[in-house]
């Protein structure tokens, strides 16, 4: 594992420059994203903050090369994504992307198990069985492996979620309000798990809240407000997150 | 609520418009019937109406009173030219003349002679029942008019002579004169040849027949009444005197029950595909109310009542109907022009294509379309009342939660289809007589089918299970999530599929009894004819020449002939074989008796015959031919065989009764081993002779299974049209279920999933649906078709079960092929949409 935090705060996971991305055409047309610039160093925990309609989501769709950009790029691990094809995308995120999204992470015909080691699976790659256990038993999923997702509570299901998401040692793993469906304990857990896998795991996580809270558990939050970078605070607080956005009028 | 409702359809266009397609599909199919048993019929009726055009009266005889007072055979046969004469005669008859027709070799440019139908050519004008296309009328005795498609197919033109065969085969040479048009009748639908001669060229070919009925025409200002009365008055007692009126209704009575007969059977297959069309919409409408769970309770939120929400679907059902029933109405008058279209082509003549659109097709339409489907609709509108309004507030639950509960009712429901199903197939297989041992037990099989329908669900399970072991060894994670998916909701999937498995179990158990009877007609025709060729005429009612059978045995590759005739008594016919060629040439299986014993004045009755006229060995039979005296013949033994005649005597006995004189039915020919080309020698001889065709067992058996394979390409065109909607219904499950997991797509797709692995995890999923029906269809088809083979089997007759391998390969193929095509566009959807705006749909 000390391989792995060995360099931390030195090396960037995902860096993106001059950032584009419009919705609609001519007078309807909305800069979601007008011109962002902003690196994530690997190693760290980053929150991406800003009122609704901010481009924090946009942000992080093209940061994770699930929505296409309409100038600038993106570099993901050294390789620049905005001009990969589909095929390609979707192997970078099998490949070196782990998700963990607000609802919805876990298909309903897999178990838990099933459903951790899928995306190892589509790469068709061989779950390393001893980090997969490591996993499972910090999240506290051992007795819940053979379960459906139905039959697991939200807490259960996120947790299930980051467990995939970590499982193929991804180079970034992106968050997005992944604790917006829990109630607050669960919701701590999910947020304990993501700043230790980051801590002892050596692991990078960009996620996307409106949560001060939340915020709170992270390195950094970076702040988004009408499309554009609007500050910075590194080691926040709930408090200090809170007057950020109370600033950016939110 | 209306306007609900109509909002509710417009945004649900998409999904409505392929449930349409399968209503659609079966209302076309019952418009289309309609209207071609309809067309059909008038298309007869019009015949008729061209040979009732100016008949006001019509002489037939008197058979009610003829057959009372004297045997038939010692009565008039027609109505006598004296007779004819006297009609002629009659004041207020302004013309007369006979009706009647006779089968008559017409012979072909190839030298061999092919049956036709000669018709008398009315002699007064206005009787004459076709229309003149090219040339004229035949006026004097050697010339002859033809209908327009036989001198198409016989290639003959105006002013070529044509050739008939008359009495002992003498060529008889006529010039074409005209050719004629007939409209739609049994005649020009059979395909077989039509022509015309003068009254006395037609009596010169057959002076003994006298003609069935003879057709007056009216003088100016005679009634038909008047006309009938002046007539009965000159011909006396003993003729049946009618009016054309008369004549006319009770044809039409005829004709529309006769186009009826064939309607029906089209029926029935339309309303399979019905029952099928039904399922797809019960099917759609069941998961549609699943997808609107929200919605649904929105509106008892907002204070809709449960009698609201129900009638809102319905309503919705409704309109779904009458609008697919309007597209079926059109379609299946689309579908009736082109099919007759085909009946012409195949005719190789031209029709006029007709479209009558009666009221009660437009009825029927409708209350087909619109029925099926809202009654489709009442069980998911009823399970739309249970939603409670609290469901509102709930994230969109996933559909496989309101999976199967295996109710005790379901299983209790199996139990009782099952137990009638083996009830009825146990009792069907005990019965002797066949058509009544097949309909029991063929009801029987209905009952499993309806039984495996109802445990549809709990089969989903397991069947999948298997199935899906292939794909997902070969194509890995997509394969695997497919096989997932189509077992996360095994009621959807049941339904879905069981269209299909009802198609395709119709299709395999008409395929696999159809095969079994042709293989074992094939492994009879191998024991009956040990000869190698069979010389036969063509046409049925012209004995083949006597020389022949010397000429053939004078031939040196030829080891023996065997020279069969024919007797007819009543309601029987009887061979005639010499005997030393019985238990040679000609070896049936002797269950009581001895051939050895057949002689003189001797007969061996078919097993069938047997039982039929109650007679065993040591029996009398007694022969009455419609010409000469009665024969009383003993019964020496009891045979059996397929395709066999009622009995065999020895050509000698045959040669009592003077039909049998006439010539041989046919000649059997045995060659001498090790002959190279015995077919050109024999042919050698049968070539000069226009009524002898050549046949072998293998081109008996050849004519036999092309005749049952032209019977089943129809079956399954006419069940293709089921399996078609259950296709569609294939593709609508998929395509609401790819609306319904948008967001796990685009989960998946996130997580790595490529396009082309998300289209095969869909393709996938199509295709094992497809195999469920199709491999349980087939399993049951095949199966019912061993009960249907038992029930048929005798205890003289066995038929044995042919699975046909590589039709049940086809059909196989064509379902995984079908089902890739159905789920062509859903996996296209469902690619094209982009991961980020599937993750965000509600």
């Amino acid at each position: 594992m000390s391989a792995l935090v060995s360099d931390v705060g030195t090396r960037t996971a995902v860096a993106a420059a001059n950032l584009v991305k419009v919705y609609g055409k001519g007078d309807t047309a909305v800069r979601a994203l007008d011109g962002v610039s902003v690196a994530f160093t690997a190693g760290r925990f980053t929150a991406i903050m800003g009122p609704s309609g901010s481009g924090k989501s946009t942000l992080m769709h093209c940061l994770a090369g699930l929505d296409n950009v309409d100038g600038g790029n993106v570099h993901v691990g050294g390789t620049e994504i905005t001009s990969l094809a589909d095929k390609e995308l979707t192997k970078l995120r099998r490949d070196r992307v782990g998700f963990v999204f607000q609802a919805f992470n876990l298909l309903p015909t897999l178990t838990a198990e099933a459903n951790i080691l899928l995306g190892l699976e589509l790469a068709g790659r061989k779950p390393d069985r001893e980090w997969f256990d490591t996993i499972v038993d910090v999240l506290g999923l051992r007795d819940r492996l053979k379960h459906k997702p139905t039959e697991l509570s939200g807490g259960q299901q996120q947790r299930v979620a980051c467990a995939r998401a970590l499982v193929a040692r991804p180079d970034v793993v992106f968050a997005d309000e992944p604790t917006g469906n829990l109630d607050s304990r669960s919701g701590a857990e999910v947020l304990d798990f993501l700043r230790m896998s980051v801590r002892k795991l050596g692991q990078t996580v960009i996620m996307v809240t409106h949560d001060p809270v939340a915020a709170s558990y992270a390195d950094r939050v970076v702040l988004l407000a009408d499309g554009h970078l609007a500050g910075e605070i590194d080691n926040p607080t709930a408090d200090s997150v809170l007057s950020a956005l109370k600033h950016l009028g939110a | 609520m209306l306007r609900t409702i109509i909002a509710g359809l417009k945004a649900r266009t998409a999904r409505l418009v392929l449930s349409s397609v399968a209503i659609a599909l079966g209302v076309a199919f019952v418009t289309g019937t309609l209207v071609l048993g309809d067309g059909m019929s008038e298309s007869l009726r019009d015949e008729f109406a061209k040979g009732a055009r100016n008949v006001d009266a019509s002489v037939t005889l008197d058979r009610s009173s003829s057959s009372s007072s004297s045997d038939s055979s010692d009565g008039p046969t027609g109505i006598s030219p004296e007779m004819l004469a006297k009609i002629r005669q009659t004041p207020g008859v302004a013309g007369a003349d006979p009706r009647d027709f006779q089968q008559v070799p017409l012979l072909a440019s190839n030298g061999k002679a092919k049956p036709a139908m000669a018709v008398p050519l009315a002699s007064n004008e206005k009787l004459r029942e076709f229309d003149v296309v090219d040339g004229r009328y035949p006026t004097a005795a050697d010339e002859i008019a033809v209908d327009k498609r036989t001198a198409t197919t016989a290639k003959l033109t105006i002013g070529q002579p044509v050739v008939l065969l008359g009495k002992d085969d003498k060529r008889l040479t006529f010039t074409l004169v005209g050719t004629y048009q007939q409209g739609t009748n049994s005649v020009s639908l059979s395909g077989g040849d039509h022509i015309g001669l003068t009254p006395e060229a037609f009596q010169a070919l057959q002076p003994d027949q006298l003609p069935y009925e003879v057709v007056a025409t009216a003088a100016p200002g005679v009634t038909q009444q008047q006309l009938v009365d002046n007539i009965r008055n000159a011909v006396g007692a003993g003729f049946q005197v009618q009016t054309g009126e008369e004549v006319t209704r009770q044809t039409m009575a005829q004709v529309s029950s006769q186009a009826g007969e064939f309607t029906t059977v089209l029926l029935a297959f339309a309303l399979i595909a019905l029952v099928v069309a039904a399922m797809v919409i019960y099917n759609t409408f069941t998961i549609l109310v699943a997808q609107r769970t929200r919605e649904l309770a929105l509106m008892r939120c907002v204070g809709a009542s449960r009698g609201q929400v129900f009638r809102g679907v319905l309503a919705e059902a409704l309109v779904m109907g009458l609008t697919a029933s309007v597209i079926g109405l059109f379609g299946g008058i689309g579908v009736s022009a082109l099919l007759q279209r085909v009946i012409f082509s195949f005719d190789g003549g031209e029709g006029v294509v007709r479209l009558p659109v009666s009221g009660t097709t437009v009825l029927a339409a409708f209350a087909v379309g619109t029925l099926v489907t809202v009654l489709a609709a009442v069980l998911p509108a009823r399970k739309a009342t249970r939603v409670a309004p609290v469901a509102a507030l709930r994230s969109q639950p996933d559909s496989g939660e309101e999976v199967a509960r295996t109710g005790v009712l379901r299983v209790l429901t199996a139990v009782l289809f099952g137990v009638i199903g083996v009830g009825a197939i146990v009792f069907g297989m005990g019965i002797d007589d066949e058509e009544t041992a097949m309909v029991v037990s063929g009801a029987g099989t209905m009952a499993l089918l309806a039984m495996v329908l109802v445990l549809g669900p709990l089969l989903v399970g397991p069947v999948n299970r298997v199935l899906g072991a292939l794909p997902r060894a070969l194509f890995g994670v997509p394969a695997k999530l497919a096989s997932a998916n189509a077992g996360r909701n095994p009621k959807r999937t049941a339904a879905t599929t069981a269209a299909l498995m009802i198609g395709v179990t119709i299709v395999a158990l008409v395929t696999v009894v159809a095969n079994s009877a042709k293989e074992t007609a094939n492994a009879e025709i191998d024991q009956r004819m040990p000869a190698d060729y069979t010389v036969s005429s063509v046409v049925y009612d012209r004995p083949l020449p006597k020389e022949l059978a010397a000429q053939l045995a004078a031939v040196p590759e030829v080891a023996k002939v065997a020279p069969t005739t024919v007797v007819y008594g009543e309601r029987a016919y009887f061979t005639g074989i010499p005997r030393d060629a019985i238990g040679d040439l000609f070896r049936p299986t002797v269950t009581s008796g001895s051939l050895a014993d057949l002689g003189d004045g001797t007969v061996a009755v078919n097993a069938e015959y047997a039982k039929r006229q109650n007679v065993s060995v040591g029996s009398t039979v007694e022969v009455a031919p419609q010409e000469g005296t009665p024969q009383r013949l003993k019964v020496v033994a009891v045979v059996e065989g397929q395709r066999l005649s009622d009995g065999i005597m020895t050509l000698e006995t045959s040669l009592r009764f003077p039909q049998a004189v006439e010539g041989y039915d046919s000649i059997l020919v045995k060659l001498k081993d090790g002959v190279a080309n015995g077919r050109a020698a024999v042919e050698k001889v049968t070539d000069p002779s226009p009524l002898a065709v050549l046949d072998s067992a293998a081109e008996t058996k050849e004519q036999l299974n092309q005749q049952l394979n032209q019977v089943l390409a129809f079956i399954w065109a006419l069940i293709g049209l089921a399996v078609v909607i259950a296709l569609f219904g294939i593709a609508n499950t998929l395509t609401l279920s790819v609306l319904e997991r948008t967001r796990e797509s685009a989960l998946l797709r996130a997580l790595g999933l490529t396009r082309g692995q998300l289209r095969l995890m869909l393709v996938v999923e199509s295709v094992l649906m497809a195999m469920m029906g199709a491999a349980l269809g087939l399993l049951l088809g095949v199966g019912f078709g061993w009960v249907i083979t038992q029930a048929l089997s005798t205890d003289t007759m066995a038929v044995d079960l042919v699975v046909p391998f590589g039709q049940i390969g086809v059909m196989l193929a064509g379902a995984v092929a079908a089902a890739v095509l159905a789920a062509a566009l859903p996996a296209r959807r469902a690619a094209r949409t982009s991961v980020v705006a599937g993750m965000a749909e509600a």
